[in-house]
């Protein structure tokens, strides 16, 4: 480390200048993170002036094994897992096939890949409200389509599986285009003359596919699974929009939302239960710690008995 | 403008014999990407068509072709949903907070990637952590709260400072550019700060393109926390207001779309012509 820029008193420049930034770290992202732990023991309300208690496991215990409501937090913890299951892998797959066609090289494909990754740049709130509109239960056009078949749907204000599944379909339509430019991005490492090469000894696209794409593909699959499946469980943004807190489609991210901040508003004025919120943020962060790891220790095992 | 191209090739398609690019083979692909393609101009082709009709005539028939162009559900939504108000709060904190972030940021990433503070490896790892620690979404609550801060522009403005992200990609590309250079510009006598304002930030433009957009577009979308912590709707931010503005005008479709519109498509021309920067910005963003 020679610093350059003056000895003496001057050498305490560069450690002035990282304090502010290094400040709200610690303010806004380090210090909340781990007072979450903390507040997860208490039955804090955020209500300024309130006595605080500290109540041990009361508020886990209360979450995972009392009554109803820990019955209905399992169901919670069920549907998160299996929100994570069918986003990671349909967007997997989807993302996949886009990323494979729009890497050939036709004519259009630079249309098509804008077109996928749209979505991403929306936010929430478009992508909700374009997608409420376009699944207008009343003589909508996805809706005209299912009448074509005979069926029908609510869509998010039908069934709750319906609205959920609804859910699902617009979450992968609004992030599919992320899982499509890594995999492009991995795609364009695997040299042409490799490609060539198989072809010219007669390997067919799925065996050129099977034996060369795929296992060069690893350090984007693994990205690609690591990701959808952390911000699977995490997601929850597009359920506030297209449904509002509604029995039977919450996720974990929400109903911690809901326990700490009230269902509609962050008006503080009620009382809400943010101990017991904070105890869910670590039952989530814990899950999704665990998922996380035990798909790394998988990648990692997969990629050893690929390339090593 | 691609539409028209790939329309183009439909056509072409009928009479294949002396285009040579469209075979057969190609066939199959393009009728994946188009039947995709369809999942994404569908939602968009019926928010614009929905915008330009009455009430009325979205009553009868939500999928049918508009007949009509009424322009009036715009300036109508316009007025009602209070969007200049709401506009303007948003370019506000999304430039507020990007621009302090940028240079607070800079200031950390710089010292890092140079080793020139002590413990710069350590401090690097701090901002790794975080990626991986749960979100302290309670505590910030009430921290904001007894800092006064709750339902403030400036409590909202504190919360989007940080974004360990942006610091890794920055140190990454500061780590690229030749040492050399400070030891030249140090020679000129030139100090510290004004090295990272003067000579630093010009150099690392593209990595600070990549990061201003991640941060930006992660402020302007942010539903979440304009949810929690403002209750004054003089402070809404435009996703805020829609959610609102969806409250009241719900019923009235044409109205709703008007107005989703309005906020898409400025979105879409910066993408458009910004494109790579925002795929590489956001998709970093998302390697959290």
């Amino acid at each position: 480390m020679n610093y350059h820029f003056g000895k003496g008193r001057s050498r305490l420049t560069p450690y002035l200048l990282l304090i502010p930034g290094l400040f709200f770290y610690i303010l806004i992202v380090l210090g909340p993170s781990l007072a979450t732990s903390v507040f997860s023991f208490t039955d804090t309300t955020g209500i300024k002036g309130s006595v605080i208690h500290w109540i041990g496991f009361a508020n886990y215990k209360e979450f995972l094994f009392m009554g109803n409501a820990s019955h209905d937090n399992l169901a919670v913890l069920g549907r998160t897992l299996k929100f994570c299951f069918y986003v990671t892998t349909i967007q997997f797959v989807l993302g996949l096939i886009a990323a494979l066609l729009v890497n050939k090289k036709l004519k259009g494909t630079a249309f098509f890949r804008t077109l996928y990754f749209m979505p991403v740049i929306l936010g929430v709130v478009i992508q909700g409200l374009m997608w409420s509109l376009f699944l207008y239960p009343l003589g909508g056009p996805v809706s005209k389509i299912l009448e074509f078949f005979h069926l029908q749907s609510g869509f998010f204000g039908g069934q709750p599986s319906e609205a959920f599944a609804c859910v699902i379909a617009v979450q992968i339509w609004a992030n599919m285009g992320i899982t499509m430019v890594i995999f492009i991005s991995g795609l364009q490492t695997i040299p042409d003359e490799l490609v060539e090469a198989a072809k010219i000894d007669g390997a067919n696209s799925w065996q050129v596919f099977h034996h060369i794409t795929w296992p060069l593909l690893t350090p984007s699959v693994n990205t690609n699974l690591l990701l959808n499946v952390i911000g699977s469980l995490q997601a929850w943004q597009l359920f506030m929009v297209l449904l509002g807190y509604r029995n039977e489609t919450q996720v974990l991210g929400y109903l911690i939302y809901a326990q700490g901040f009230g269902q509609t508003s962050g008006s503080v004025t009620s009382s809400f239960r943010q101990g017991y919120a904070a105890a869910a943020s670590i039952v989530l962060f814990l899950i999704v710690l665990v998922i996380g790891l035990s798909v790394q220790h998988f990648l990692q095992c997969r990629e050893e008995r690929i390339l090593g | 403008m691609n539409i028209l191209a790939n329309s183009k090739f439909n056509k072409k398609n009928g009479n294949p014999p002396h285009i040579k690019k469209i075979n057969l083979e190609n066939f199959g692909p393009y009728i994946i990407l188009i039947v995709l393609a369809l999942a994404y101009l569908g939602p968009i082709f019926m928010l614009v068509n929905t915008s330009l009709k009455t009430q009325t005539a979205f009553m009868r028939d939500a999928a049918s072709l508009t007949t009509t162009f009424e322009i009036k559900n715009f300036s109508e939504a316009w007025e009602k949903a209070n969007f200049s108000k709401y506009l303007t709060n948003s370019l506000l904190y999304t430039f507020a907070a990007t621009f302090i972030y940028l240079i607070t940021s800079v200031f950390i990433a710089f010292p890092i990637a140079r080793n020139y503070v002590k413990g710069s490896k350590q401090l690097y790892t701090l901002y790794i952590i975080a990626l991986f620690l749960p979100t302290g979404l309670i505590p910030l609550f009430q921290l904001i709260l007894h800092l006064g801060l709750y339902n403030t522009p400036i409590g909202y403005i504190l919360l989007f400072l940080v974004n360990p992200m942006g610091i890794m990609i920055l140190v990454n590309y500061i780590k690229s550019i030749p040492v050399e250079i400070d030891e030249a510009a140090a020679i000129d006598g030139c100090g510290y700060f004004q090295f990272v304002i003067q000579i630093i930030f010009p150099l690392i433009k593209p990595a600070l393109a990549t990061v201003t957009i991640l941060h930006a577009i992660r402020i302007w979308n942010d539903l979440e926390l304009a949810t929690i912590y403002l209750t004054n709707q003089n402070f809404y931010p435009i996703t805020r207001g829609l959610i609102v503005f969806r409250g009241v005008y719900g019923s009235n479709w044409p109205m709703l779309a008007a107005a989703t519109l309005m906020l898409t498509i400025p979105m879409l021309i910066l993408y458009l012509f910004l494109q790579r920067y925002i795929v590489s910005g956001l998709v970093s963003g998302t390697i959290k």
